[in-house]
């Protein structure tokens, strides 16, 4: 029996002199988190050292209960992020074709997803030939697998039109999987409101909070008394409290420019 | 289980028929029209040019593979950690695979040179100048094709896991180099005898022109008088150069470190 499905614990990625990911504490179990924050906050990093793709300096992930340094075909993990599906230079159809057979389920799914989303022209061209939008729908689609219990999905909105977005999160919300999902995108939140809600800043993660108290949750400046939790940036600090404060997060469209907005 | 995608991949790169098959054909044309003045008109002498010319540009040629293979390990790196990890893929699976693909695309390749060397030289000297043991020349490359790629992937390996991508090109490019070098030097040079088995390149293009020849190896291709090697050697000089790296490349691909492909970049 599986304890948890995803535990980061004073998780550390540094580039050259550069902390991307400050000591990061994360558990997804039983649930589906969304992570917001700007771009270069370091979301992108943590799913990236989740999958083994990124040089962890310290800290430590276990996935299943299972160390990530001890991994070895775990096929219930999923991802959208393009990388992962470059082992070969073949055409889109080949590429579902490879990743349904090391995932060990048939292609059937994806094709009719591919179909669904009107993606059939695709099939016969590479991924670098598609458009940002359409090679991100191609690697959203290799990541909803049947067998597939925690999706990792970086940005799975980005440059997707929004008749496809909307397709997605009924997609997503149906979804059996334990997910974590970044965005930069406040507009999105409201449609997810049973998920959990996790901000990334400068390479350090807040939260979980309740995406349905979105409606309810205000960013100020300096150090509450009744913080859910206090903010520490390179802009000033700041805390995150229920239903008084200085700034409603829902007014916001990205987390930057509400901390700005705040600043001010 | 990736056998079949990776052999299609490499296949239906146009790179590797450009340069491995291609340009390959310009020296052969060489060969026939430039170089052969001097070839005395015996079919002895014809026989044993054509040879000569088969075992170098088929050497060239398999170089090409590792070179294909050194660029997809290396765009792979990240994907290639990730299946490891998240999918039923497994390094010895992987590299079993891979291996299959460049054996099966080197016997491809060696079959087209080795018709066009019949072909051409045939027609040149005017007489019927058909390979002694065409499978063996075959199977031959086979473990060429093998061995080409054991050694790029050692090569690109060693600089993904443990030095910056940003020699990846040099790197690549080794197996190319050291077969010119090798090649060149076996056709017009003296080489030492201990470097001549010691070399797996002089192995492989003394090997391929013993098989279409049928002609003891000559130390010097164009200098049948210099000596020859023995061929059970070279063999064994290969399958242990082959066995060697097959070890150590299995061993890399399980500590396979994930690179961003913008790190390779010069400027």
């Amino acid at each position: 029996m599986v304890k948890c499905m995803l535990e980061a614990n004073q998780l550390r990625v540094v580039y050259g002199s550069n902390i991307v990911l400050k000591d990061v504490n994360l558990v997804v179990n039983g649930e589906k988190v969304v992570l917001v924050g700007p771009n270069g906050s370091g979301k992108s990093t943590l799913f990236r050292a989740i999958l083994g793709l990124a040089p962890v300096a310290s800290g430590s992930i276990k996935v299943f209960d299972k160390s990530l340094s001890n991994m070895k075909n775990v096929i219930e993990v999923s991802t959208n992020i393009a990388e992962v599906y470059r082992i070969a230079n073949l055409k889109v159809a080949d590429i579902v074709n490879i990743y349904c057979e090391l995932k060990g389920i048939g292609n059937a799914q994806s094709f009719q997803m591919m179909k669904e989303f009107e993606l059939e022209d695709t099939l016969g061209r590479k991924l670098y030939e598609l458009s940002t939008g359409q090679q991100k729908m191609v690697c959203n689609i290799l990541a909803m697998n049947q067998k597939a219990k925690l999706l990792l999905l970086d940005e799975p909105f980005d440059n997707v039109d929004q008749s496809r977005r909307r397709r997605f999160i009924e997609l997503l919300k149906q979804s059996n999987a334990e997910l974590l999902m970044s965005t930069h995108e406040f507009e999105l939140l409201r449609l997810l409101p049973d998920w959990k809600l996790c901000f990334m800043l400068e390479g350090k993660l807040w939260g979980k909070f309740e995406v349905s108290q979105l409606e309810r949750l205000y960013i100020s400046r300096g150090r509450a008394d009744n913080a859910m939790a206090v903010m520490e940036t390179s802009m000033g600090v700041f805390s995150v409290t229920l239903d008084k404060g200085d700034v409603l997060v829902k007014t916001a469209t990205n987390l930057s420019s509400l901390l700005e907005a705040v600043a001010e | 289980m990736i056998f079949k995608y990776l052999l299609k991949s490499i296949i239906r790169n146009r790179s590797l028929w450009g340069w491995g098959v291609v340009f390959m054909f310009f020296w052969l044309l060489l060969g026939v029209f430039v170089f052969s003045t001097s070839v005395p008109k015996q079919a002895v002498a014809a026989l044993s040019y054509a040879s000569s010319y088969y075992g170098t540009i088929t050497l060239f040629s398999f170089s090409t593979i590792a070179i294909s293979i050194s660029y997809t390990l290396y765009y792979g790196s990240s994907a290639l950690a990730y299946c490891f990890r998240y999918t039923k893929l497994t390094p010895s699976g992987y590299f079993l695979s891979l291996l299959g693909a460049a054996s099966v695309m080197a016997t491809i390749m060696s079959a087209i040179m080795l018709s066009a060397t019949y072909a051409l030289f045939s027609w040149k000297f005017g007489v019927n100048l058909y390979p002694y043991q065409p499978l063996a020349s075959l199977a031959l490359s086979a473990i060429s094709g093998a061995f080409m790629m054991v050694l790029a992937m050692a090569l690109v390996l060693v600089v993904i896991n443990y030095a910056g991508v940003k020699n990846i090109t040099f790197v690549g490019f080794i197996p190319l180099v050291m077969s010119y070098i090798f090649g060149f030097g076996q056709l017009y040079t003296t080489i030492p005898e201990y470097i001549e088995y010691a070399s797996p390149f002089t192995a492989i293009s003394s090997l391929l022109y013993a098989s279409y020849g049928g002609f003891a190896i000559p130390k010097v291709f164009i200098n049948p008088s210099a000596g020859t090697l023995n061929p059970s050697i070279l063999l064994l000089s290969l399958i242990a150069w082959l066995l060697v790296l097959a070890v150590l490349d299995t061993q890399l691909l399980r500590r396979i470190r994930p690179r961003a492909i913008e790190e390779a970049r010069q400027v």
